[in-house]
Order: C-alpha cells, then sequence, then structure tokens
C-alpha cells in the first residue's frame, strides 16, 4: 500500500486540478513493460524473455496496458474531480480485469511485471473511488479497503472454497461418493467392534434409553407441559446415543468428540478458578504465578507438554518408570492427549475469564453484601450470573482450540485417529487429497458450529472485547474453605507444569532419557548441526510475517472499527474465519489453492510467510480494535479537518497514540509465528524447513534428547523476545507520555 | 484574548448552500430530511435543536465528514458533495476539543500547517499569531492536559483559524464548560468570528446560547427546518409551536384574530400580524403577562399557585382549563388563596399568534 503524502496533488481551492492516480497509472504500465508478465516455474525473479507481454502478444493482454495508459491521461486532464473519478474507476478495471481474464483462461503462474501492473492498477481504482465519492474517504482508505477485501477473498475465503470444492469434485466432476466413502470409513467411525467382547450397539443404545428417560423425569418433576416432556426424552435419548457413541465407537469423529467432551469443561473449569484466584486471592504470590501462567502458552508450541509428558509419564518416564517403577503405555491415546491438552488450553480460558471476573463491579458485590449476603449467597447469585456469558466463551474456544489441536494428538495419540491429525495423514501418508478435504470440511464444520453457535449465542458485536476497567472498591473475598480448595489445584498444575519444562531442559542435559541421566551437551552440539539453519530461517519467516501481520491487522481493526463502507460485514467475516479455521484445514487449503495456475507459490517461502500472516493477523486485529476503542474517535476527525489525509493521521496521531498496542501486537504474531505448526507442516519443503515441524519430527522418530534442546532454545528465546520488546514498548510509551506532561 | 490585535491575513469568507440535502442512516433513520439553507458570507449562523434534530449531521455532512444521501453542498460557486473532507477549505471544533493528547501546545496549532508542509518559519510565524489571538501566546509549550477547559477550546479555536479555512464549524463547542466560563468563551468566540468576518456555523441546543451568539439561528426537528431568523425574530414571532416552547418558555390559549384585534375570553387587543383571521392560538411569554389594574380591561384567570423569586414572582394559573406561566415583577397579589379569580391582560412585546391547535 503506497501513499500520497508526498505526492500531494495540489487542490485549487477546492477540487484536485490532477487525479493522484497518475503515479500508480504510470508505475501499472511502466511495470507491465519492464517486466515479465508471467513466470516459467517457482522461482519469481527469474527473466523469461518469452513471458514478457509483448512475447505473449495475446489481446487481452494488451488491455492491461490500454487501462494503465488510459488512466494516466484522465488523472492528467482537466476535468471535475468527481466525472474524473469515475472515468478512473472504468479504465482501471478494465485493465485489471483484462489481466486477471488471461490469468483465469492460460493458468500461467503470474509473474512479477503481472504483480506491479496489477498492484498500480488497483492504486489507481483506490484513487478513483475516492475522487469520485464512491467510497468515503481518501485515496488511502479506499484503497486499503480494496486491498483488504481482496486479500481477504484471496487468503481466506478461496483457499476454505477449495477445500470444499476438492471434498466433493473428484477429477473435474461432481462426485459425493469419496466423501461418502470418508466418512463411512471405520476411520472417520466404527460402532460393533466383531472381535471385542462388549455389545458396542447394545451399550450405546442402553445409554440413548437411560438418558432420555432421566431427561423426561427430570422434565416430569419440574411439572413441564407432555409435549415438552416427549421432547426431553427425544432430546435425552439422542445426547445418550451421542455419548454412548462416543465412549464405545472408534475412530476419528467419536475420538475427538470425546476429547473435546473431557477438556472443554475441564479447561473451563480451571480457568475460572484461576480466575478467581488471580482477581481475589489473599495471597499475593497466588496472584503474581497467575501471570505467568498466562504468557505460558504464547511462548511455548503447542504440543511441547505432550513430549513433555513422555518424559514424565511415558513407558521409562521418571514418575511412572522411576517413581513406580511401571513401564505402561496409558498416555497414549485419550488420556495422554486430553491431559496436554487441558494443560495448553487452560491459560486460554484463564486469560478470557480473567477479563470478565476483572470486569465486575465489586460495588455490585458490596451492595448484595449491605444487603445481608453472605459470601455464598453473593457468589450464587450476583458473581455466577455475571460471568456466566464468560464462561460460555472460555467453554467455546476451549472446544474448538480442541478440536483443532494437532501436535498433541500426533505425539501422543498412540492409537487412536483424530480428525486433525487424519486431515494430515489422509494427504502425506495415503497421499488422497479428497479424503484429507473430506475430513477437512468435517472438521471445519464442526468448529465453525461452535464458532457461530457461541457468537450468537453471546450476540458479540464485531471483535469488540469489553476492555472493563475495574472500578475502586473491594473485591468480596472468596469463602475460605474455596479459596483453599482453588488454590490447592493451583499448586498441583503449577507443580506439574512447572516438572513438566524443567524434564524438557533436564532431558536436553541427559545422555539418555531413561536409561542415563549424565551430563552432556551432544544434544546441543546435534541441534547445532541439524536444527540451528533451520531455527534461524524459522526467525526470520516469523519475523518476515509479523510485519504484515501487525499492519493489516491494525488496518483492518481501524477499517472496520472507523469506517462505514460497502463490504465491512464480508471483511469482519473473512478475519473471524480464518481465525476460527483449524490450521490442518488452513493448511490443507492452501496446499489445493496454491498448487497449480496462477497461483503457483507451493514450496517456497511466500507461501509459508503468506499463511502465517493471515494466521496471525486476528490476533493483530483483536489487539488493535481493543487499543483504538481507547481513543476518541473525534481525533481524527479533528486531523481531517486540518486536512491531514488519513494516512497522515494515522501517522502522526493514531500511531504515537498506539505505539505500546502495536508492538505488543508485533511480538505476539513473532512469536505465535515461531511457534505455529498445524498449519505450516504442509506447507514446508526442502529448503523451506521450519522449527517446529522439525521438533515434531524429532519427537516422533524418537530422537528426544536433541528434541528437548530445540525446545529448551525455543522456549528461552521467545521468552527473552517478549522480555526484552515490552520493556522497549514500556521505553517507547513513557517518552510519548513524557511529551504530555 | 485582551491584547488580541492581529488579524489572520488571507482568510477569505465563502458562502454556504445546501440544496436539497437528505441523509438517511440505513434505510429508516432520516436524520436530515430535504434541507435547503443558504449561508451569507461572514456570517455566524447557529443551528439550534433538541438532540437528535439533525444539526449536528448537517455540520458533519457540510465538513465531509458524512457523505449527503440526497442534494448538493456549495461553498462559494463549488459543488463540494462529493468532495472528500480534507479538500474542502472547512474546518471544525470539535465539542471534546479533540486536542491531540500526545502533543503540547504549539505542536496541536502546528498540526494543520505541518501537514500541509510548509516551511519551518512560517509554521512559528503562523501558530504565534494564532496563539496571539487567543491569547496564549505564552502557553505554547505547556501540556494540553495541563490547561483548563476554556484555555484548551481557545487552543482548539487556534487550531482551527491557523489553517485560514473559509468556513468554520462549532459543534457545540461550550458544552464541556461550566456555566459562568462558558458566557465568556461565548462572547470570546463571537467577537473573534466579527472581527476575522470568517462564515461560521454553530451547532447547540442551549437556546440561550444560540440567541447570544448568532446572526441568524435555524431551529430544527426532527430532520426539517422549522424556522429560520435573527434571534429577535425568533423569540417575538415564532412559527410554530414546537419553536416557542423550545426558545424561550410560551403559554398556549385559545382565542380569536379579525385581522386586528385579538379576543382572548372577551378581552380585546390591537394586534399586527400576517396571519389567517379565524381562530388563533395566542402566543404568550410568561413575562407579557401582567395584572390588569383598576379601570383596565383583562381575561379571567383562577390562581392556582406562586412562588416567590425576589425581583419577580412566578404565578400558576389556569384560564379556562388551559394552565398559564406567568412571571411578574413585584410581589403583586400576596394575600390570594387557591381558587380566587384576578383579571390578566397582555403588555406590549411577547404575544404572537399561531394557527389554531
Amino acid at each position: 500500500m503506497s501513499t500520497n503524502t508526498t505526492s500531494h496533488p495540489s487542490s485549487t481551492g477546492m477540487g484536485l486540478r490532477y487525479s493522484g492516480a497518475w503515479l500508480p497509472a504510470a508505475i501499472a504500465a511502466a511495470g507491465f513493460l519492464a517486466l515479465p508478465f508471467g513466470r516459467p516455474g517457482r522461482p519469481f525473479l527469474t527473466i523469461d524473455p518469452d513471458l514478457y507481454a509483448w512475447a505473449i502478444g495475446h489481446p487481452l493482454l494488451w488491455f492491461v496496458l490500454v487501462g494503465a495508459l488510459a488512466a494516466l491521461v484522465i488523472s492528467l486532464l482537466k476535468l471535475p474531480t468527481a466525472p474524473r473519478g469515475d472515468l478512473l474507476i472504468g479504465a482501471g478495471t478494465v485493465g485489471l480485469g483484462a489481466g486477471v481474464l488471461w490469468f483465469l483462461l492460460t493458468a500461467t503462474p503470474f509473474g512479477m511485471g503481472a504483480l506491479v501492473a496489477f498492484a498500480g492498477l488497483a492504486l489507481v481504482i483506490g484513487h478513483a473511488l475516492s475522487e469520485s465519492g464512491r467510497v468515503q474517504g481518501d485515496a488511502f482508505i479506499a484503497t486499503s479497503i480494496l486491498v483488504v477485501s481482496l486479500f481477504v477473498l484471496l487468503f481466506i475465503i478461496y483457499p476454505l472454497f477449495m477445500v470444499m470444492r476438492s471434498a466433493v469434485v473428484v477429477d473435474g466432476a461432481f462426485d459425493l461418493s469419496q466423501f461418502r466413502r470418508t466418512i463411512t470409513h471405520p476411520l472417520f467411525f466404527f460402532l460393533e467392534n466383531p472381535r471385542s467382547q462388549i455389545d458396542e450397539v447394545g451399550l450405546t443404545m442402553r445409554w440413548g434409553v437411560v438418558v432420555g428417560l432421566v431427561s423426561a423425569a427430570w422434565a416430569l418433576f419440574r411439572r413441564r407441559s407432555l409435549p415438552l416432556v416427549l421432547a426431553r426424552l427425544v432430546l435425552g435419548g439422542i445426547v445418550g446415543l451421542v455419548i454412548g457413541a462416543m465412549m464405545y465407537g472408534r475412530g476419528a469423529l467419536p475420538t475427538s468428540l470425546l476429547t473435546v467432551a473431557i477438556v472443554a469443561p475441564a479447561c473451563t473449569l480451571l480457568g475460572l478458578a484461576f480466575a478467581l484466584l488471580g482477581q481475589r486471592s489473599s495471597f499475593r504470590p497466588v496472584r503474581r504465578s497467575l501471570d505467568v501462567i498466562s504468557v505460558l502458552p504464547i511462548i511455548t508450541p503447542p504440543f511441547i507438554l505432550a513430549f513433555a509428558m513422555i518424559f514424565l509419564l511415558g513407558r521409562r518416564g521418571i514418575i511412572t518408570h522411576g517413581l513406580f517403577d511401571l513401564s505402561v503405555n496409558w498416555i497414549y491415546g485419550i488420556p495422554g492427549v486430553a491431559i496436554a491438552q487441558i494443560l495448553a488450553f487452560t491459560p486460554i480460558a484463564y486469560l478470557l475469564l480473567r477479563g470478565s471476573i476483572a470486569s465486575l463491579n465489586p460495588a455490585l458485590e458490596e451492595a448484595a453484601q449491605t444487603l445481608g449476603a453472605g459470601p455464598w449467597t453473593t457468589l450464587k447469585t450476583i458473581t455466577w450470573p455475571l460471568v456466566r456469558p464468560g464462561l460460555a466463551a472460555a467453554f467455546l474456544l476451549s472446544m474448538i482450540e480442541s478440536l483443532a489441536d494437532f501436535g498433541n494428538p500426533i505425539i501422543l495419540g498412540g492409537d487412536r485417529n483424530f480428525l486433525a491429525t487424519e486431515v494430515y495423514l489422509s494427504l502425506t501418508g495415503r497421499y488422497n487429497p479428497n479424503e484429507a478435504a473430506s475430513y477437512g470440511v468435517v472438521l471445519l464444520a464442526l468448529v465453525l458450529l461452535a464458532f457461530f453457535v457461541q457468537r450468537w449465542w453471546l450476540g458479540g458485536g464485531s471483535f469488540v472485547t469489553v476492555t472493563g476497567k475495574p472500578s475502586s472498591g473491594a473485591l468480596a473475598p472468596i469463602p475460605r474453605a474455596v479459596e483453599v480448595a482453588l488454590t490447592a489445584v493451583l499448586l498441583v498444575w503449577t507443580v506439574f507444569v512447572a516438572a513438566l519444562y524443567a524434564s524438557i531442559v533436564v532431558g536436553s542435559f541427559a545422555q539418555l532419557w531413561g536409561v542415563n541421566y549424565t551430563f552432556t551437551i551432544r544434544h546441543y552440539q546435534d541441534f547445532m548441526r541439524a536444527g540451528w539453519p533451520v531455527f534461524l530461517y524459522t526467525a526470520r519467516v516469523a519475523a518476515i510475517s509479523a510485519v504484515p501481520a501487525m499492519l493489516l491487522g491494525f488496518l483492518v481493526a481501524y477499517l472496520v472499527s472507523r469506517h462505514r463502507f460497502w463490504g465491512r460485514r464480508f471483511v469482519e467475516f473473512g478475519s473471524l474465519l480464518s481465525f476460527a479455521t483449524p490450521g490442518t484445514v488452513m493448511g490443507v487449503a492452501y496446499i489445493f489453492a496454491f498448487n497449480t495456475g496462477p497461483w503457483l507459490l507451493t514450496a517456497s517461502a511466500t507461501i509459508i510467510i503468506l499463511a502465517l500472516v493471515f494466521r496471525n493477523m486476528p490476533v493483530a486485529i483483536r489487539a488493535a480494535v481493543a487499543g483504538l476503542a481507547q481513543i476518541d474517535p473525534s481525533l481524527e476527525e479533528a486531523s481531517t479537518m486540518l486536512r491531514a489525509r488519513s494516512f497522515t493521521t494515522l501517522r502522526r496521531v493514531l500511531f504515537p497514540l498506539l505505539v505500546n498496542t502495536l508492538v505488543t501486537g508485533l511480538i505476539f504474531a513473532f512469536v505465535s509465528a515461531m511457534t505455529a505448526v498445524s498449519q505450516v507442516i504442509f506447507l514446508v519443503s526442502p529448503g523451506n524447513q521450519l522449527a517446529t515441524v522439525l521438533l515434531l519430527g524429532w519427537v516422533e522418530q524418537g530422537q528426544l534428547g536433541r528434541a528437548a534442546a530445540m525446545g529448551t532454545i525455543l522456549i528461552v528465546s521467545m521468552l527473552l523476545t517478549i522480555l526484552v520488546v515490552l520493556a522497549l514498548a514500556q521505553r517507547i510509551s513513557a517518552r510519548v507520555v513524557r511529551v504530555e506532561s | 484574548m485582551d491584547n488580541a490585535t492581529t488579524v489572520i491575513k488571507g482568510i477569505t469568507p465563502a458562502t454556504v448552500d445546501l440544496r436539497g440535502l437528505v441523509k438517511r442512516f440505513g434505510k429508516d433513520v432520516v436524520a436530515v430530511d430535504h434541507v435547503d439553507l443558504f449561508i451569507e458570507r461572514g456570517e455566524l449562523l447557529t443551528l439550534l435543536g433538541p438532540s437528535g434534530c439533525g444539526k449536528t449531521t448537517i455540520l458533519r455532512l457540510i465538513a465531509g465528514l458524512e457523505r449527503p444521501t440526497e442534494g448538493q453542498i456549495l461553498i462559494d460557486d463549488d459543488d463540494v458533495s462529493r468532495l472528500p473532507a480534507y479538500l474542502r477549505d472547512i474546518t471544525m471544533v470539535f465539542q471534546s476539543y479533540a486536542l491531540f493528547p500526545h502533543m503540547n501546545v504549539f505542536e496541536n496549532v502546528a498540526y494543520g500547517v505541518r501537514v500541509a508542509n510548509r516551511p519551518k518559519e512560517e509554521i512559528q510565524e503562523r501558530v504565534a499569531e494564532a496563539l496571539a489571538m487567543v491569547g496564549l501566546q505564552d502557553f505554547a509549550q505547556r501540556a494540553t492536559n495541563a490547561l483548563s477547559g476554556g484555555q484548551q477550546q481557545r487552543v482548539a479555536l487556534a487550531r482551527a483559524l491557523v489553517i485560514r479555512p473559509r468556513v468554520l464549524l462549532f459543534d457545540e463547542p461550550l458544552s464541556n464548560l461550566d456555566a459562568k466560563l462558558r458566557k465568556r468563551v461565548r462572547e470570546d468566540i463571537r467577537e473573534l468570528q466579527q472581527r476575522l468576518g470568517i462564515t461560521s456555523v454553530y451547532v447547540t441546543h442551549d437556546q440561550e446560547e444560540a440567541l447570544a451568539i448568532s446572526d441568524r439561528v435555524v431551529v430544527m426537528h426532527e430532520g426539517v427546518i422549522e424556522q429560520i431568523g435573527s434571534p429577535h425574530d425568533l423569540y417575538t414571532r415564532p412559527a410554530s409551536r414546537f419553536v416557542a416552547d423550545f426558545i424561550g418558555s410560551a403559554n398556549f390559549i385559545p382565542g380569536q384574530f379579525d385581522g386586528q384585534v385579538i379576543d382572548v375570553l372577551g378581552y380585546r387587543r390591537r394586534h399586527e400580524q400576517d396571519i389567517t383571521p379565524g381562530a388563533v392560538t395566542v402566543m404568550v411569554r410568561p413575562e407579557a403577562l401582567e395584572f390588569a389594574r383598576e379601570g383596565e380591561s383583562g381575561f379571567e384567570a383562577t390562581y392556582l399557585s406562586s412562588a416567590y423569586l425576589g425581583p419577580v414572582t412566578e404565578f400558576i394559573f389556569d384560564v379556562s382549563g388551559v394552565e398559564v406561566f406567568a412571571t411578574i415583577s413585584g410581589s403583586g397579589i400576596s394575600n390570594a388563596e387557591r381558587g380566587d379569580t384576578v383579571l390578566l391582560r397582555f403588555k406590549d412585546v411577547g404575544v404572537s399568534l399561531l394557527p389554531p391547535g
């Protein structure tokens, strides 16, 4: 997105003497003529003389040049501003449309010339939309809206469309048989196991009958009307059947659902306990330790705890084997995955609930207490109803995270298969793209269902988070017994997590875990040889992706919260979609979308960066929306009224006021790019290997020592990054504040 | 603004012409409904009305912060309806002042010149000039949050004037000030506006402020202009019950008019007004009522209650079923009791006729 602060078209009284579109139009024409329009293969920078526009000589291509040159001429004509804008829209659209059409017809991978020409023409249209008055705002706003919408379309909607298409289109024809085969396959779901002793179908039926009857009895007890009782009977029966199927069935669907049914309630309850402690504990160290807990999931690759659990609870685990002399396998399967997920996602639930506990107005509780309510009654009648929406949000987010989780099941899944891992295994193991797409569609449907049920239920507006400032007043203490119990839970949790992290560090220095604990730096030497270049490459890719992720997130947040424009809902929806979509599904989607045709991008750093940008953009959006909510919009209007363009306003007014938010957003984008695995595992290629993917591979191969070394380095470096950059951000904002006083 | 003698060079005030202006939000909300309005060069025109009447929307339409659904906005002879805000040679003083919190007074005032990429000396000169004009020349290096509300307001004004706008817009600029300060700042604004001769549009919901400051006042109600006129015209000859009620307070008594004489319950009084003869509503200001002295004619009113306020006494009467409110100087009838009948008459000014109903 170029800006127009340097090339102010001078205005005479009112209106523009010439259009600001002349520069991008000239660049578009120059790019078209000077650079190759297509490219022969993957590399961008190869110049193939046959792929210059004039060498191709297709008539459609000349329209691109005609559009650009027409825009150049029109923008310099002496015309009233608005009609000239309309003409420019026409010229830009003709050029862009012709170029896109040519690519769609010939499926040639696009080259540098096309990139420059298209970017120029998009800028022309942006200027024109603004000058014609069709978009309220200046050229920067209009161009941003255009570009953001295009990005959402290309990098979020289009890949997801390709996944769904691949599930039902086989060899170019609509065909449901592949999809049907996938979801009837035992790997997906099967109930009656002829080789087992028990009668799975019968037991499931029994569950259905029992739950149905219990639910109907409860309705009768509450003296509901007869139709309602019958409805409860049917509904309870269905719930019972689902429970039975989850417990006795095998395959990815029941396994994933059962795990979710364990993980989501556990995470929510633990998150609530920690949030209560964090806000209300009478014991200061408890409150401080929770700050640390909330940072853990950010700096840790999602599966590192699963890996550490092998050290502690595995066959040669220090607890199971060392302490109790057992050699057990129980952590491989649903129990292990569930524990790992609970450990990984509780901090996320905690962060959500912390907000809703913190925004409780203590005055309400004080009011209840002055009216004679004891701590218990206050908790039950005031606190609980107020945190219920937060609980629902935490529950559904844990659900989504658990369903979408890839790393933990792949390490600890054992003989059970999960939906998220099947997406990966069917593509890379069985090489069946249709099957992968089918699993992806099922997973996507489940996650989006949960996601939109949550949004519908909570009636959540856009991204705008509640940033409740705790008002003054003493917080009601938690009842003594409850506080002791919760603190005990926290203590166990903390000790266990600390032991897991410690085991990784210890494991990285031990000769062979479980056998020989003598000190060695051998694993670090191995890591330096095999892992260091990959680590550096990952850091580079993550850093490159973080900047556009943050800028794009900020831009989307700014546009959505400060401007009304046609397509705003679409941009919002697209960003939500990229947030809710499981990483594995997005990874498969990128493979389907960018493997051929004009969009040949696979097996390159570009596609990894793009994937990371759009993966992490929603985090930046959230941060920026929260920051923008603190700033009075009339500051921006005042700037506009002083004749600053919106880009100048962003740079001189919003940016200095949001430095802190933006820097924080930037680190989070960087760190989560460093630790991402589920999406990029599809996109790595020889020469484009990423640290987390390599680490996962080492764990799978059983090279636990060097994996531990890499894990240690990853965690320590992420922690340092966060601490250093946060300190820097504080200093910068301190300087901004000093100007004020 | 005592020693403010400088006048900003280069301000050429413009006229503003609104033609058939409509603004809808969504499908149903009509904020501005076919408004036609011509604002003279150098005049201060106030848009007055209750909240939600569309006055601020009109201001934002002129500013370019909103786009009209229909209609045109002309500044001098240029149609700016589709022109973005930053090209309009208009600027605005905001209700919240909208001073940039990360800049000091100088930087705030300099902002408009700075983003126009003017040379350093010119920025210095123009900022000094604007600050002198509002009497804040010694405050340039202060932080804005270290200033009082009135001073912040003046910084906002200087910041607007520094870019030499052709039209200056005020969006309820005094509503964040306390009552005493409000009066002084409003006089300062008026004085400065007249000295610079800058075309100004001023939005407020405070009728006293509107009357005190304006050349002309536009009273708005539900997106429509109810009446345009000088403060004096609006007060003495309101065009509708809404205007009469909104500007000052008013009593509405049914009566008859034959073209020359009003008849209220047998009380006859000469009156000049261009209105269809027949049944009318007589609009009487509370201060236009007095007790009829011995031998004077009047109409009968039933005394209900009174409150002694020092210089005046406030009375409530019942005039054939209509509650009438009067402020009468002196103690008047000090020993009246509820239910007593008194004789009231109109003073020379403060009576106007409206269509019946």
